[in-house]
């Protein structure tokens, strides 16, 4: 051994404080700043982004969320309005209603009250408010009322500094009377669409969401874990196994008109499931979530460690009771963040919806899972669409209450994980 | 089998030796275990004995701890895995359709080399395996099997405070002897333990030693161990594998002292391993 070392040249030790070598050290810590700083300039710059959409969705939304109205006041028992109070008792009442002329009574209202050119005030929509309170308590006609009435689209976007000049001079004038008021539009979180913008709701959409998501959720949750459990737990693994996996993965990418399309095709066509309806929407996003909830549960269930598996076989158990005993519930929070995150997506899918008729013109929140009805994204794409100036701000106000959606359903599924995940 | 001298025949008629009388409880006769084409065991046959710690030694990968994980089936989660000849439970082939095997690996418990409590409180741990299988009448007859196993086990005085308290959350030793009180809380005939020590330190080694002791004489015990001096402490009988091959099987104290084939002696000496 010392023959060895003696015939090489001896080496000669390292200098730290070499001059080439400080430049080198100097160098490294300088690409380290160099790397965190631009990291912390991607974060804030999507930071930034974030806060730009969100301040500009909720200065323009919130002023979705109000609605100017004007003060009219009615006297009924001058109008010329007739109206049987017997024809009000019972299942004649709406017919009745139809019938007279309530829009006439309220234009002439509203022109004593502020002039001949008064026509333009109100909304087109105004008098069903006046037809609604009648129902309720028929006594109303026998006297006068005073009624604050949406005011017209023009108006209300005067009243809120965005109208015309001539919109504008109007405002103010009722101002000055303090003919106008505006306040919360309890209509946009109760209503469903409508033409004019000044009455329209958010509340049928948002039903019509609700349901779709019902049968998504329904659907896609069950089939998706057991395919995960079996296909983790169960399956042999083969080329079969293999294929099915490729094609899983596969449909977690297909674009989702393709589903559109199926479920046009499949379901309205083949199967002529009601057209329009949020249990054909359902059905068509939980083909889309369905792959997604499979990713997540079969990693999830990948990652509950082998030992666990063994101890509970080594005690006894049966593969039925391993799963539904032990790795499930640990796999639960992972699954759970899955099937959220693939909810989410269906949530705010359009394309598919656009395919299976959900975007027609639903003037009334659905009643059940195979009435016609529209999502929030549609329906935020259709307000998009529309020329009149007061949908933009019922659009954002729209996109406000899409993306609180989304967050109270993000928020249950981290309360559903941290909870699931405590246990353990 | 050209090295007669040293494997195959002279091997048998090793294993064969007089052993000290205890009745078999369970009985391997010709057992090949494969995984997928690669042969794992070869042509291994074995009796383990009743009230005795059987103690199987070898280098790694000699096929010892999937000879042990034959013995309770639980080779049958591997897809590869394929086990041939006969293996016997008190006369009853374990491999044959009749057997349950969920039965068998509550009459064959098993430890496992890494403590691997499950992520539940300490008591549903034990009780656990007595309540799929329906070993207890109630609640006040669960609390009593937990405390009997619990105490078995040596972990009694440790943890009767702190049994809502989670498994996990034991240390190594603690958690290991909660696996071990696991397994006997279902009654077994027999223990299985695969290297249950080598994830321990000393201390813990030593009261899991301990315990095997004191469990000799109830279960019959096969211990997996990479670890002479425990093979030498704990058992009674020694089975030295090689290779897939069981090269000599005898008492304890034999196979130390006097070793017949002279791969054993290389091992138990140090030669290799």
């Amino acid at each position: 051994m010392t023959n060895t070392t003696h015939a090489e040249p001896r080496r000669t030790p390292t200098n730290w404080n070499d001059q080439a070598m400080q430049e080198r050290i100097r160098g490294r810590y300088a690409s380290e700043r160099r790397f965190r700083l631009l990291g912390l300039f991607a974060v804030l710059l999507s930071a930034g982004f974030l806060a730009f959409l969100l301040v500009t969705m909720a200065a323009n939304g919130a002023r979705g969320f109000t609605q100017t109205e004007v003060r009219v006041e009615v006297d009924f028992a001058k109008s010329a309005l007739f109206i049987d109070p017997a024809a009000l008792e019972g299942f004649g009442a709406d017919a009745a209603l139809a019938g007279a002329d309530i829009d006439g009574a309220v234009q002439t209202a509203v022109r004593a009250q502020y002039g001949e050119s008064a026509d333009g005030l109100l909304s087109d929509a105004a008098w069903l408010r006046v037809r609604d309170a009648i129902l309720e308590d028929p006594a109303l006609l026998n006297r006068s009322e005073t009624f604050w009435l949406p005011a017209r689209s023009g108006l209300d976007q005067a009243a809120k500094s965005d109208g015309s000049a001539a919109d504008e001079q109007i405002y103010r004038q009722l101002d000055d009377q303090d003919s106008v008021r505006t306040g919360f539009n309890l209509g946009f979180l109760t209503g469903a669409d409508a033409t004019d913008p000044t009455v329209v709701g958010i509340w049928g959409a948002f039903k019509g969401s609700l349901f779709t998501m019902l049968v998504t959720l329904a659907l896609a949750f069950p089939i998706g874990v057991l395919s995960a459990i079996y296909l983790e737990e169960y399956a042999p693994r083969n080329r079969w196994t293999d294929l099915i996996e490729v094609s899983i993965n596969n449909l977690a990418a297909v674009p989702s008109i393709i589903f559109g399309l199926l479920g046009l095709a499949v379901f309205l066509n083949f199967m002529h499931l009601p057209r329009s309806a949020p249990l054909v929407g359902g059905i068509t996003l939980a083909l889309m979530t369905m792959p997604v909830i499979v990713i997540a549960g079969r990693n999830a269930i990948k990652s509950v460690p082998p030992s666990i598996r063994d101890a509970a076989l080594g005690v006894g158990a049966s593969r039925v009771q391993v799963v539904f005993h032990h790795v499930l519930p640990l796999a639960l929070p992972g699954i759970l963040t899955g099937t959220i995150i693939g909810m989410a997506r269906a949530l705010g899918e359009t394309a598919p919806l656009l395919m299976i008729g959900m975007r027609a013109f639903i003037a009334s929140p659905p009643g059940g899972f195979t009435e016609p009805a529209t999502v929030l994204p549609v329906q935020i794409f259709l307000w998009s669409d529309e020329v009149s100036r007061g949908f933009v701000e019922k659009t954002s106000a729209a996109i406000i209450v899409l993306l609180a959606f989304l967050l109270a359903m993000n928020g249950l599924a981290i309360y559903l994980r941290n909870k699931f995940e405590r246990r353990w | 089998m050209t090295d007669m001298s040293d494997t195959g025949m002279s091997d048998i008629a090793a294993g064969q030796r007089v052993l000290n009388e205890a009745a078999p409880k369970m009985i391997a006769r010709d057992v090949d275990v494969f995984y997928g084409d690669k042969k794992a065991i070869d042509n291994v046959s074995i009796d383990i004995a009743l009230e005795n710690v059987t103690a199987f030694i070898g280098p790694s990968g000699c096929g010892k701890s999937t000879f042990l994980r034959a013995l309770n089936r639980m080779n049958d989660t591997i897809a590869s895995a394929r086990v041939t000849g006969k293996i016997e439970l008190d006369g009853e082939d374990i491999y044959s359709s009749g057997m349950d095997v969920v039965q068998l690996r509550a009459r064959v418990g098993m430890v496992f080399q890494k403590p691997n409590p499950f992520p539940k409180s300490i008591y549903e741990n034990v009780a656990y395996g007595p309540r799929i299988h329906g070993l207890a009448s109630g609640k006040a007859d669960m609390d009593q099997i937990v405390e009997k196993s619990l105490k078995r086990a040596g972990l009694w005085e440790e943890v009767k405070d702190r049994l809502a308290e989670s498994g996990t959350a034991l240390s190594g030793g603690q958690q290991q002897r909660l696996c071990i009180a696991r397994a006997i809380a279902v009654d077994p005939e027999v223990i299985l333990m695969d290297e249950p020590c080598s994830a321990l330190d000393p201390i813990a080694t030593a009261k899991i030693e301990e315990l095997i002791h004191e469990l000799r004489g109830r279960y019959a015990i096969v211990i997996v161990t990479h670890n002479m001096q425990q093979a030498a402490r704990v058992s009674q009988r020694t089975a030295f594998f090689h290779l897939g091959n069981l090269v000599e099987y005898g008492d304890t104290s034999e196979i130390f002292t006097n070793p017949r084939a002279t791969r054993t002696k290389d091992y138990i000496t140090g030669r290799y391993g």
